[in-house]
């Protein structure tokens, strides 16, 4: 991947070369009559009901198994609406304590993201700025997303059990956070890109040391790329599921290796594993929900700017 | 370190070691759990480590010879371009299709979208439970659902019947990340200047000549990074299948990230897995160099 | 030196019952092992164990008990079967500390001693006295499922054998019994052989499906796995030469059975492939079949032993208390299908206090309880459990219960096991997937003699063979010959 395709804009460069007969002409109103246009629409937003129940329909499912009594998981046919709110396969992972993988996740979540929002952004400033590598450090780093993990996992593995940090929040926290780097650095870079050079300059003029640009200028100036590529971060690190299977064991066993601790030898405990996965599940629709600006550019790496 | 410097006359010196001391705890723990990984698999496969034995005297090419004749090898590549090549397309046709449904304006448009978000974010781990738990085939209602519009009961066993797996498999794939497709197509097709396709329209090309020939040029950088992205994720794909089906029934829809780890973790083939895993990481980087040439990435 | 030792317990025994008490040795082997383990109080031991039913002992019983009598406490670290030998061994590579006790499946063993991975016990069993309790349990477990080349690793705590269940009612209906001779020719009655299985079955699901079904099973590869090693040998097939090394699993025995597995299916509840545990329990505790074959706990609540517990929510109340008779599968000859051992791993920093506890759930007292537990996975795996009148009471049936189990321990098989079990087993499931995909089964069988071939090659046929010629000899491998 490079730079220049991360970095496109959407639009105006591809479409600034018009179909020959566009040019000059004006936009004319749409010439649908009012009546078909509500047809239109109504048919457009049945469509897009469809759309969106078909799409929701299976996190409802889970939700709905979550609260279901064993009678009614087990029922046929199943039953698609629980007949009461049951709490208690929610009460089994606090009795038994399950629910602490989730608070692992939670743990290594959050610290790895500031760790890894840190350190990117100051390699992004790095490379931005100072130019240090050129583009080669750059295309290095962000190549290193292109790793399959089960198959980098592996040595890791070895390499953890040589220096004891299998099974433990730093070992995995260093880990989560040189995965998630190059994402960040990428990221930071465009985001520190739009901040115009001139602050910086005039910060400089006024006495302020680099750190102090660093601390007073980019990072506030950063501060919604920062906010949104720490979401995305977070989300990668809380969804993880391959490193944590083969790294953990018993002291930071995060939600998503638990929930396959359901898939038993003998039954598969549909209650734990839905109720589970919905602990798992919300901070992240949470985290989610208050960062819908940001959410296209994080996804799509830079692609899309919003 | 090569001469940066020289391309950008301006820095100053003392930016250069501000600079890379600000990179340097970057740089070190990439090389470390980036580069140490490569090299320390490297070494090994030229080795004959297994689950009893640590033989680390050079085995020689002998674990790459291996690779040829391994046809469960092959087998889960293929079954990984079979996931790829289906899911790919169709995530993009449906996310365009759905990208173009919420183009216009839209009664409570902001709140679909922000609905629509939400599988792409749950883990893909658990979107293969889910997955599990919709196709029970008593237990869930995908089979129900069948029934209901079959006419009859429906007995779908779809981690079982080698014909269903695939389609399950896919069914969650494409669930999960048509949503990603959708939203970043959405918002290229939302950047794209309207003037441009209305005075297509005007000229007479229907939608298809429009698309065509204004829209598709306008989003394709965006849309080729979406493919990538998603492309390589495929290439990858593990929570999902080993969720939903293990690699079952036998070994039908085993990829080769699964059979990457049932490798090194359930067998304990060390330096055969570390044989496996270059030809993994060769394999994409030739995708991914040539992808990105093909689509005009690289300028 | 063993035999002397047991020699002087047993006489220290016979001495005590004489009233010449020593009182060390008056205790039991549970009370030692709480008398020594007070002095870990306050530490905890990591417990490794299979996901699910088999972790509710210990969460709900043993766990919480065993902190209450000697201040350590217990987590369970529970993991779903097809991890377990991996996470084991990458725990054991990892040398982390972080298991304590383990369950081990017995055909894992020797891969498991082999590495390194469990600590032998034979002095820690000398040491707080168990060997008399140890040699207490019942002989099959005993002598196969306990020590790889001599050496004691671990200690057998589950008595896992198939049995068939029926039910009385269906078989001893005279309208049926008359229709049945009529059609068959002989009486109708728990099926001795295969085709007898295959005659019944049809018969019943002919004349009550779909209400009834004249049997389901669990089919899901790992369960049908074990099902395939004990019909194949049941009927005379062997897993390899012994002199080759070569796999005879796709002999014309091998491809019968296959045939015939799949064959049944049809007189099975429809979509029976992907039953597991649950589904396949739900259908016969509700009454939906006549026949299925299974693990012990289905016979207690079938019997409706116990499932008003809570714990218990999830498995269907049953229909069919005091209508399930019980028998050895077709063939006679049922597999000790799986089985759990109590281990003590090596990387462990707490070994001693990991073994006090494995001592105290196996022992007599402890071990009784736990059999008995209505939730628990764990069957009668001691002579004394299956002479327990407590236990005989339980249910009407319960005598005749113990009595099969008892009997299935005596002439059952045990799971094939040799260096890189799982990677022979692994084939056998996969096969097993593909057979219910509708596969070949010839075509099935040779690909996997080929996978198993290729495996045995790469640990060396020399050294596999030597390993699979002593397994061979045990008296459980193969029905003796008549």
């Amino acid at each position: 991947m490079t730079e220049a395709g991360v970095h496109a804009r959407t639009g105006t460069e591809a479409a600034a070369v018009p179909s020959p007969a566009a040019a000059g002409i004006e936009r004319p109103a749409r010439r649908l009559r009012p009546r078909r246009r509500t047809v239109v629409l109504a048919l457009r937003l049945l469509a897009a009901i469809l759309v969106t129940v078909v799409f929701l329909f299976p996190i409802y499912w889970l939700a709905i198994m979550a609260f279901k009594t064993a009678d009614e998981i087990f029922a046929y046919p199943p039953v698609w609406w629980p007949g009461s709110l049951n709490l208690s396969n929610f009460a089994v992972l606090f009795r038994d304590g399950d629910w602490e993988t989730v608070r692992n996740s939670l743990v290594l979540a959050t610290s790895s993201t500031a760790i890894a929002m840190v350190l990117g952004t100051f390699a992004a400033y790095a490379l931005e700025r100072f130019r240090i590598g050129g583009e080669n450090l750059a295309v290095w780093i962000i190549s290193q997303r292109m790793l399959p993990p089960v198959v980098i996992v592996f040595p890791i593995f070895l390499l953890y059990v040589a220096l004891g940090w299998v099974d433990t929040f730093h070992g995995m926290i260093v880990l989560y956070v040189a995965f998630s780097l190059p994402y960040v650095i990428w990221m930071m870079r465009g985001y520190i890109h739009d901040i115009p050079i001139e602050l910086e300059e005039s910060a400089e003029l006024d006495g302020c040391s680099r750190w102090q640009i660093l601390w007073r200028v980019v990072f506030p100036m950063a501060r919604t790329g920062l906010f949104a590529t720490a979401v995305f971060t977070f989300v990668f690190v809380w969804n993880d599921f391959v490193f944590a299977l083969v790294l953990t064991r018993t002291e930071v066993v995060t939600y998503t290796v638990q929930v396959t601790h359901y898939f038993g030898g003998q039954s598969n405990f549909w209650a734990k594993i839905a109720a589970m996965s919905m602990l798992g599940t919300l901070p992240v629709f949470f985290a989610v929900a208050t960062l819908q600006r940001y959410f296209v550019r994080g996804l799509s790496m830079g692609a899309v700017k919003g | 370190m090569r001469p940066a410097a020289l391309d950008a006359p301006r820095i100053r010196a003392s930016d250069r070691r501000f600079g890379l001391l600000l990179l340097a705890p970057s740089v070190l723990l990439l090389l470390l759990v980036g580069l140490f990984p490569l090299v320390y698999t490297l070494v090994v496969s030229f080795q004959q480590i297994t689950l009893f034995e640590v033989d680390t005297s050079f085995a020689g090419l002998a674990n790459y010879r291996m690779l040829l004749s391994d046809e469960r090898l092959w087998e889960s590549l293929l079954h990984t371009a079979i996931l790829f090549s289906i899911a790919l397309p169709l995530e993009l046709a449906l996310g365009l299709a759905m990208a173009q449904l919420f183009l216009e304006r839209l009664p409570g448009r902001q709140i679909f979208i922000a609905l629509l978000v939400l599988p792409t974010v749950i883990a893909p781990l658990v979107a293969g439970a889910v997955w599990r738990l919709l196709l029970d085939h008593r237990y869930g209602p995908v089979n129900q659902i069948v029934g209901w519009l079959w006419g009859e009961e429906a007995v779908l066993l779809w981690t079982v019947n080698p014909l269903l797996v695939y389609p399950a498999i896919l069914m969650a794939e494409v669930w999960q990340w048509t949503p990603f497709m959708f939203l970043i197509l959405l918002a290229a097709l939302t950047n794209v200047d309207r003037s441009l396709t209305e005075a297509a329209e005007i000229d007479g090309a229907g939608f298809w000549l429009t698309f065509r020939k204004v829209v598709l040029p306008a989003i394709w950088p965006v849309m080729a990074v979406a493919l990538l992205i998603r492309g390589l994720d495929l290439a990858r794909i593990f929570d999902v299948v080993y969720a939903l089906t293990g690699g079952g029934p036998g070994t039908m829809t085993e990829t080769i990230s699964i059979y990457t780890y049932v490798l090194g973790f359930r067998q304990f083939e060390t330096s055969y897995t570390g044989a496996i895993a270059f030809l993994v990481i060769a394999i994409l980087t030739v995708l991914v160099v040539g992808a990105v040439k093909r689509m005009g990435l690289a300028r | 030196m063993r035999i002397t030792r047991r020699l002087f317990l047993q006489t220290t025994a016979a001495a005590t019952a004489a009233g010449l008490a020593r009182p060390a040795f008056a205790r039991t082997a549970a009370d030692r092992a709480v008398e020594e383990a007070k002095k870990y109080a306050g530490s905890t031991i990591n417990i490794v164990w299979e996901a699910g039913l088999q972790a509710l002992d210990p969460l709900n019983f043993s766990g919480p008990k065993w902190t209450e009598l000697t201040g350590i406490e217990v987590r369970v670290v529970e993991v779903q079967t097809a991890e377990m030998f991996t996470k084991i061994m990458q725990e054991f590579r990892a040398g982390t500390g972080a298991y304590d006790s383990l369950n081990v499946i017995p055909a894992w063993m020797p891969d498991l001693a082999n590495a390194g991975a469990l600590e032998p016990l034979d002095a820690l069993v000398e040491k707080y006295g168990y060997r008399d309790e140890l040699q207490a349990i019942a002989p099959t477990y005993r002598d196969n499922q306990m020590m790889v080349d001599g050496k004691i690793y671990a200690f057998p705590d589950d008595g896992d054998v198939f049995i068939l269940y029926y039910r009385k009612d269906v078989f001893e209906d005279p309208a049926n019994q008359a229709a049945f001779k009529d059609a068959h020719g002989y009486d109708l009655a728990p099926p001795k052989t295969w085709a007898q299985f295959a005659e019944i079955g049809r018969f019943l699901t002919d004349k009550y499906a779909p209400q009834m079904y004249g049997a389901a099973f669990f089919r899901q590869p790992p369960y049908t796995m074990y099902m395939f090693q004990e019909r194949f040998r049941n009927e005379g097939g062997r897993f390899f030469d012994a002199d080759s090394m070569r796999a005879t699993i796709n002999s014309d025995v091998g491809v019968r059975v296959f045939d015939e597995m799949r064959a049944e299916n049809a007189f099975m509840p429809p979509g029976v492939e992907q039953w597991g545990f649950v589904e396949n329990l739900a259908a016969f505790l509700s009454g939906q079949t006549a026949m299925t074959i299974s693990w012990p706990p289905y016979g207690r609540w079938a019997a409706g032993y116990g499932t008003d517990e809570s714990a218990l929510s999830w498995v269907p109340k049953s229909t069919v208390a005091g209508k399930v008779g019980y028998a050895l599968p077709p063939g006679g000859h049922p597999q000790l299908a799986a089985g759990f051992c109590l281990a003590v791993a090596s990387t462990s920093r707490q070994k001693e206090a990991a073994y006090l506890f494995n001592q105290w759930l196996n022992s007599e007292d402890i071990s009784m309880q736990r059999v008995q537990l209505p939730y628990a996975l764990r069957d009668p795996f001691r002579t004394s459990h299956f002479d327990d009148p407590v236990y005989k009471s339980r249910w009407p049936e319960a005598p005749e219960y113990l009595a099969t189990l008892e009997a299935g321990s005596e002439t059952g098989l045990l799971d094939l096991s040799l260096l890189q079990t799982d990677r022979y087993e692994e084939v056998l499931r996969q096969s097993i997937s593909r057979l219910w995909a509708g596969e070949d089964p010839k075509a099935i069988l040779d690909d996997a003699a080929a996978q198993w071939d290729q495996t045995t090659d790469r640990i060396g046929a020399d050294k596999q063979g030597a390993v699979y010629r002593a397994w061979a000899a045990k008296s459980g491998a193969y029905p003796a010959r008549t």
